[in-house]
């Protein structure tokens, strides 16, 4: 019997009869025409419903027998070369004015490394007859092997599924969950927040103390294991997991024959909520997926709302959007050799400590912009939340001081280790064909040779502007990915000193009041600041009918946004592309043939976050 | 006047009650488990800067039987309750759970159909830590409420505590 919290079921929140007429509306066409999309409709003439252009993106609507042959072609047309499927997911437009159109239809972003270029490409599931809460479209798994789990993730909470899709199980819910938690129809849940609630209360009296039995279900042997061999579970409380991931080992000996994550034990419904916040509320929520690398997920986050909203960022915003962000990328990194040191070693205890001293500077620094260490919300819509406070430059550039001679410090006491070496090097191999294939992003597809930066070949916040190389390696191993994380923390550093040596003045935030808060004093003087913030404070901002996605570089690879805007003040379907969850894929691949204790040190390389991993 | 003048010199009498709780108090081994954003704070607080060491805690235990004081640090989802539950029927009397962070404690910002709005819901909780996530100087102001709370406790209490299930009676987790 699964445990029986189930929450109070609360109807499907929304103001959708506030709304002006017109809204909920459809995302319109794509327009215009590109190369890519030209040679798309010569091949597939009829096939293509639609083809063009779409927030400055390329989107392709497919008749939805054809995709499978669409994504052949992408991939091996020269021409074309799509070489990485990065992103798979889908919207349920049951609450949109349909006129008769498919109610779930699939969404792909395809990246071409080779050519840089970005396409969508969209298809209609077919609905099963009787209109039910099911679909059905073929599974791109034969295409590009990175499909499985996106595929997998999209029939777990969505209810699509993918025909010819090798092993269609729940990813993250529990396997008896009773509906697909991203449709329409399933509501919200959540309980009801006692507002009345008083000390006179009858209830006050066992408040708290409704202990639950809490009974397990015995989870199924993972397809494809046999019990020939050993079966070892790893986690979900685990000290090396990173947090609560479960890995189900199969072992034959010494050796590991596959491995099957289990994930989900940290799903939290990010993307539910976010279609029931407004636009500028969610940006609170971002800092708890990926909670090492907060400052980056407000970033991706907002980036992507301000592209749909076509709003001008200042400039010295930008500047505090780059310093913030890399700052967080060297935090993130610290913690990841922290931690990946005391895995592998057992005893590495020293280098945690010294690296989270100057982790914990960085978080001081966190502290003075926004009084914030871990969660600090501070890349808001339109700019930053506030100005950098006068002492910020002084203290920062006194850590940039510090900073490099301490990564040297670092590199000294485990770089030549022959201990280390023996644990990392050829450890965890991934060829850059498979790298490309499984969709990974960051450190996993730079350390086997895929030389790939956002920030370098699709700026973003001005990132054109700063001096900076990207590191790469051939080789693809654990201790690769190792050296080019430490050599990303030195040129953070060079590209911080550039951008705290040229921090314009001006505005820290637009000047846009329809979508950015007026600054505080000018409350107490305007009339209409107060009628904006008021505006800005109960109602938000509404975002055209259409949809987007933009990624960023991540401090774990490419961290991406999926929005989807009906018109109104609320996202209508809010996609999180997370780096770890598509990097996780690859355990299995890389794990296989190796010891038990090299699963720990995959792990550790592979640089997960749980929170962002699960959503 | 009583005992005292009997016993030689540098023997000290005193109630078994505060010789064990002095003991308990003052070596708190907490469990090695961390859930989300609040498990980095509870890290943090480990560290050199904050050092829960001062206060006997700095042994974080990764086995449930070695441990003592359980600390929620994140969101509990429902997929993660059965085995939260678990992990603190496996734990040894006498045993101690903090909430740290609102999630643990009532659900927080994720009201939704995946979080379970407070980890009270599946086990007795001793002290809740507001927060999101509460600073590494909440936590040690926790660990602070929980030693006097550790002090006032009598041994005998802890004997009424239901046993833990045996090990055959828990039906099996792994495969």
């Amino acid at each position: 019997m699964p445990l029986d919290v189930a929450p109070v079921v609360r109807a499907y929140e929304t103001q959708r009869t506030l709304n002006p007429p017109g809204i909920p509306a459809l995302a319109p066409m794509p327009e215009g025409e590109t190369d890519d999309t030209r040679r798309i409709c010569e091949q597939f003439g009829e096939d293509i419903v639609a083809a063009g252009l779409h927030y400055g993106n390329q989107v392709v609507y497919v008749d939805p027998g054809r995709l499978k042959a669409l994504a052949t072609v992408l991939r091996d047309d020269p021409e074309l070369s799509y070489e990485t499927l990065i992103d798979v997911s889908s919207v349920d437009r049951s609450h949109l004015p349909l006129d008769g159109g498919a109610r779930f239809q699939s969404v792909y972003q395809f990246r071409s490394y080779s050519r840089n270029q970005h396409l969508t490409v969209i298809a209609d599931c077919e609905t099963e007859a009787g209109g039910g809460d099911s679909a059905q479209i073929d599974s791109l798994t034969g295409v590009y092997q990175g499909a499985e789990w996106p595929e997998r993730e999209v029939y777990d909470l969505m209810g699509i599924h993918f025909t010819g899709h090798p092993d269609l199980r729940r990813i993250l819910m529990p396997k008896n969950w009773p509906n697909h938690p991203l449709q329409k129809q399933a509501p919200l849940g959540g309980e009801e927040v006692p507002f009345t609630f008083t000390w006179d209360d009858p209830e006050f009296d066992t408040l708290g103390s409704q202990i639950l039995p809490a009974e397990s279900t015995v989870p199924d042997l993972p397809p494809g294991m046999s019990r020939q061999n050993m079966v070892i579970n790893m986690g979900p409380h685990h000290p090396s997991t990173h947090g609560v991931l479960r890995l189900v080992v199969e072992m034959d000996g010494e050796r590991i024959v596959s491995i099957d994550p289990d994930l989900g034990f940290l799903h939290s419904g990010f993307e539910k909520t976010g279609e029931n916040k407004r636009y500028k509320d969610f940006v609170y929520y971002t800092d708890r997926m990926d909670y090492l690398s907060s400052m980056s997920n407000n970033l991706g986050y907002c980036l992507t709302i301000e592209h749909m909203l076509g709003l001008e960022i200042p400039e010295r915003a930008q500047v505090i959007r780059v310093i913030m962000a890399e700052l967080q990328r060297i935090a993130s990194h610290l913690f990841w050799l922290a931690t990946h040191v005391l895995d592998v070693s057992g005893t590495g205890m020293s280098l945690l400590m010294y690296a989270t001293r100057e982790r914990e500077r960085i978080l001081d620094l966190f502290e003075m912009v926004c009084g914030a260490r871990l969660t600090v919300s501070f890349i808001r819509i339109g700019g930053v939340w506030q100005d950098l406070p006068d002492a910020f430059v002084a203290e920062l550039k006194d850590f940039l001081r510090v900073m490099p001679q301490k990564i040297s410090e670092y590199e000294a006491m485990v770089t030549e280790a022959p201990l280390w070496q023996e644990r990392l090097i050829g450890i965890g191999h991934i060829s850059a064909e498979d790298a490309l294939g499984m969709g990974l992003t960051g450190p996993m597809l730079r350390g086997s040779g895929v030389d790939w930066d956002l920030r370098r070949d699709r700026p973003y916040s001005g990132y054109e502007a700063y001096e900076f190389e990207v590191p790469t390696s051939d080789s693809g191993d654990c201790y690769a990915r190792f050296k080019i994380r430490l050599e990303e923390m030195r040129q953070s550093v060079r590209i911080l000193e550039q951008a705290v040596d040229n921090l314009p003045s001006g505005l820290y935030r637009s000047n846009n009041r329809k979508v950015a808060l007026p600054p505080r004093a000018e409350l107490d003087v305007s009339m209409e600041a107060l009628i904006h913030h008021f505006k800005l404070m109960t109602e938000g901002f509404h975002v055209a009918p259409g949809f987007f996605y933009h990624g960023i570089e991540n401090s774990k690879g490419e961290l991406g946004f999926f929005v989807y805007s009906d018109g109104s003040a609320k996202p209508y379907r809010l996609h999180v592309h997370g780096p770890s969850f598509n990097n996780l894929y690859a355990i299995d691949h890389i794990s296989r043939g190796e010891m038990l204790s090299d699963v720990v040190t995959n792990i550790g390389s592979i640089d997960i976050v749980l929170g962002e991993v699960d959503r | 006047m009583g005992l005292e003048e009997k016993v030689p010199e540098g023997i000290l009498t005193t109630s078994l009650d505060s010789v064990i709780n002095w003991g308990r108090a003052n070596s708190t081994w907490p469990l090695l488990f961390g859930l989300a954003c609040c498990a980095m704070e509870m890290i943090a607080t480990g560290t050199a800067r904050h050092d829960i060491a001062r206060y006997g805690s700095e042994l974080f235990r990764a086995s449930p039987r070695q441990a003592d004081l359980m600390i929620v640090s994140g969101r509990v989802s429902n997929k993660m309750a059965p085995v939260i539950k678990r992990i603190y029927d496996q734990m040894l009397a006498p045993k101690w759970v903090i909430a740290m962070g609102i999630c643990a404690s009532a659900g927080g910002p994720f009201n939704n159909y995946a979080i379970i709005q407070g980890v009270d819901k599946i086990i007795p909780v001793d002290v809740y830590v507001p927060g999101c996530p509460p600073r590494p100087e909440s936590l040690l102001y926790a660990m602070d409420l929980l030693r006097a709370k550790q002090r006032s406790e009598s041994v005998g209490a802890w004997r009424s505590v239901e046993e833990p299930l045996a090990v055959d009676e828990i039906a099996p987790l792994s495969v």
